[in-house]
């Protein structure tokens, strides 16, 4: 008994002594590049000796780091400080209270300061009930990747609608006559980048699931017309049957390895292209706004991730200071450079130094800065669940355009409703 | 003075047998409340409330009585979820007792040298199901996996295995059955060799072959380890998540009820309605073991 009271006041002793260094547990996915997430660190932890940051790595895509979030946060675990967390999940970290919001560590004015030096699609998607939940980290959007050897073999111009990429990608098909090349990549598995898979096209016909007052405005026409254009795709055969299998990651290490001409991907998959010791296309792949559909009109679907601090973090004064930092435009750059991320403030996109390691940042901009916003609601994770597993199963052809297109309109409009 | 160890020992000789028992088994019972009957208690006690956490019941749950039951037997999406893991039950339950009664009859041969067969018994039991769901994506993925190649090497047509409902249902017994056979071989096995060497002989001398002696003599006196396995088998069928989950990419265009549970409460933070699934999944699991409880006890009779 007595030994282990002795033992317990040298434990309390150490952690008295540790509790003199602040220490901050920063949670981000494996897909953003933990190793350029640990410079940052050592470089916020030599400017302040007394806060050590610690990184805990989850997994590597937007669905599953949020499953373990879900968690960790229901339980109100005050282990994590800050989390980097995925564009679309704002309003519900508000809704369920588990961001600490930023406003009592900004008056007003210095918050309004603060806001309009980023890209407003960011300002925007970090507000909610005129609330700030969280600070910008990165921007993304989606591109259209392209194998630039083949355009140029065939006497080709990066397309600009989405016809001439059908037609490109046909006539290289043909003669190329090489039996593991595929035209047109699109994301098509059950997973979050399929919901902006089956918004592109509603967004260019001028739809959306809501209207200006947050209303919910989509109707089966549209998403009809949506789910029409990508089975169309395979149907024309510039798609392969499978779509329905393939996840963004799988379409970029298949294009990686030469096998498609044309993909719609987010950002970071320039970097690995060029970099990655396995590709087989460096420095043959250019890369271009999307294309328009027909009627002229261009939509992206607008990514990007976002610093919140937990709500049930102890250090709170402490995590809001380092996640100034993160979202600050010197690791904007760091970021840029080292892991082709997009800058969250639009001065960079014209920074020499970014543009030399990312040519293409210079007409990356206007992209960025037309991409649309998936919606914004606290039960987005339904929402996500209705699109993206309806859209699967008609790329499955389990389900017509049509059925797929009323299924998705009513189970929306019930989530909308409240019910 | 009375020595304190004494005391305590005097005390402890002072009990009657059965309070005894009793001091013995309190830190047992203690262990199972805290991770079975607490844990059940409470989803019992959330089924009971509208508890969302994106909206203000996530920290203030209202109170709704049997309303997330009714909306449970008016969910279509739940009674899909639940065929589909009957027929998981119907097809893979079955089919696991033969393929591992198969294995066992095999890894009983007197071999002479026995730890290949054994190893080859022991591995699939040993891999997390996780990993048997990835491995299984792969086999049967339209473009890269084996079962196509072999497929189109005999001449047949790429088949999207993952994405067909059809074909993917048999695709995941398929998996399941491989992962679970070899646990079914194993308490078979242990059933097979404490069948008494002499009946055999005895039946042989009788000129009895070896289909009469196996059907007449192994089946019925393995009876008792069959039921046995075929009753945990079913347990764990019901609760059939991570094979059919690792194969869709985590999509859900065959969900059972463990994946319509995990869906509702991890995902859509929808934790009084989920916890109401949960509850029925435990009913489900709660008779079978009712009828295993039984059958062991007619045993001990």
């Amino acid at each position: 008994m007595r030994k282990l009271f002795w033992l317990l006041v040298a434990v309390l002793v150490m952690s008295a002594a540790l509790a003199q260094q602040t220490r901050l547990r920063v949670f981000v996915g494996g897909q953003q590049r933990p190793d350029v997430m640990r410079k940052i660190f050592d470089l916020y932890q030599s400017k302040n000796p007394g806060v050590r940051v610690d990184l805990e790595v989850g997994g590597a895509t937007s669905d599953q780091q949020q499953q373990y979030l879900t968690t960790v946060l229901a339980s109100r675990d005050p282990s994590i400080d800050i989390i980097l967390i995925d564009v679309i999940r704002p309003a519900q970290y508000l809704a369920s209270r588990w961001a600490d919001t930023l406003d009592k560590y900004l008056p007003a004015a210095s918050r309004q300061n603060l806001l309009r030096q980023y890209l407003p699609a960011y300002s925007q998607a970090n507000v909610i009930n005129g609330q700030l939940v969280a600070l910008p980290g990165f921007a993304d959007a989606m591109f259209l990747y392209y194998r630039a050897d083949l355009l140029e073999k065939y006497g080709f111009r990066p397309p600009t609608t989405w016809d001439e990429a059908i037609q490109q990608a046909q006539t290289i098909l043909q003669r190329e006559n090489n039996p593991n090349l595929n035209g047109i990549g699109f994301i098509g598995a059950p997973a979050e980048g399929t919901v902006c898979t089956f918004l592109l096209p509603v967004w260019a016909a001028g739809g959306d699931v809501t209207n200006a007052q947050g209303q919910f405005s989509l109707t089966v026409e549209q998403a009809q017309r949506a789910l029409q254009f990508w089975v169309g795709l395979m149907d024309q055969r510039v798609s392969p049957p499978n779509m329905a299998e393939k996840p963004q990651d799988t379409i970029r290490s298949e294009m990686q390895a030469g096998r498609w001409v044309f993909g719609t991907m987010f950002a970071y998959a320039w970097n690995r292209f060029q970099n990655d010791a396995d590709s087989q296309v460096k420095g043959r792949i250019g890369v271009v706004p999307l294309p328009a559909f027909a009627g002229g009109r261009q939509a992206s679907c607008l990514g990007g991730w976002q610093w919140t601090v937990s709500d049930f973090s102890r250090n709170k004064a402490q995590a809001h200071k380092l996640v100034r930092f993160l979202s600050s435009p010197e690791v904007s750059k760091i970021l840029a450079i080292d892991a082709s991320n997009l800058p969250v403030f639009p001065a960079l996109y014209r920074d020499p130094d970014i543009l030399r390691v990312n040519p293409w940042f210079g007409q990356a901009l206007p992209v960025v800065q037309a991409a649309r916003a998936r919606p914004q609601h606290p039960r987005y994770a339904e929402i996500s669940e209705v699109i993206r597993v309806t859209t699967n199963q008609v790329l499955a052809r389990q389900k017509t355009p049509e059925q797929g297109a009323r299924e998705i309109v009513t189970r929306l409009q019930a989530i909308y409703g409240g019910r | 003075m009375i020595q304190p160890q004494s005391r305590i020992r005097r005390s402890l000789g002072d009990l009657s047998e059965r309070a005894l028992a009793f001091w013995l088994l309190v830190p047992a019972a203690l262990l199972l409340g805290l991770v079975a009957l607490y844990p059940v208690g409470r989803l019992l006690y959330t089924s009971l409330f509208r508890r969302r956490l994106t909206d203000e019941t996530g920290n203030s749950p209202v109170f709704v009585g049997l309303d997330n039951f009714v909306q449970a037997f008016s969910d279509e999406r739940f009674w899909t979820a639940l065929w589909n893991t009957l027929l998981i039950v119907l097809v893979t339950v079955p089919g696991a007792l033969v393929v591992g009664l198969g294995l066992a009859l095999l890894a009983n041969l007197p071999f002479r040298v026995k730890w290949p067969v054994r190893l080859g018994l022991l591995l699939p039991w040993a891999l997390p199901l996780v990993f048997a769901g990835l491995i299984f994506r792969w086999f049967f993925d339209s473009q890269y996996g084996v079962i196509n190649d072999v497929i189109v090497r005999l001449g047949g047509e790429r088949l999207l295995w993952v994405t067909t409902p059809e074909l993917l249902f048999w695709a995941i017994c398929l998996s399941i059955i491989w992962k679970s056979s070899s646990f079914v071989a194993l308490i078979l096995l242990a059933g097979l060799q404490v069948i008494p060497r002499e009946l055999y002989e005895s039946a042989a001398v009788d000129g009895a072959n070896r289909w009469q002696s196996f059907w007449r003599i192994t089946l019925p006196l393995l009876l008792p380890a069959i039921l046995v396995a075929a009753i945990f088998r079913t347990i764990t069928a019901f609760q059939t998540f991570d094979i059919p989950f690792a194969m869709q990419n985590g999509g859900s265009s065959f969900e059972t009820l463990a994946m319509y549970v995990r869906t509702m409460s991890i995902e859509n933070l929808n934790f009084g309605y989920g916890s109401a699934l949960a509850v029925l999944m435990f009913l489900i699991s709660f008779v079978v073991t009712l009828v295993y409880l039984r059958y062991v006890r007619g045993a001990d009779d």
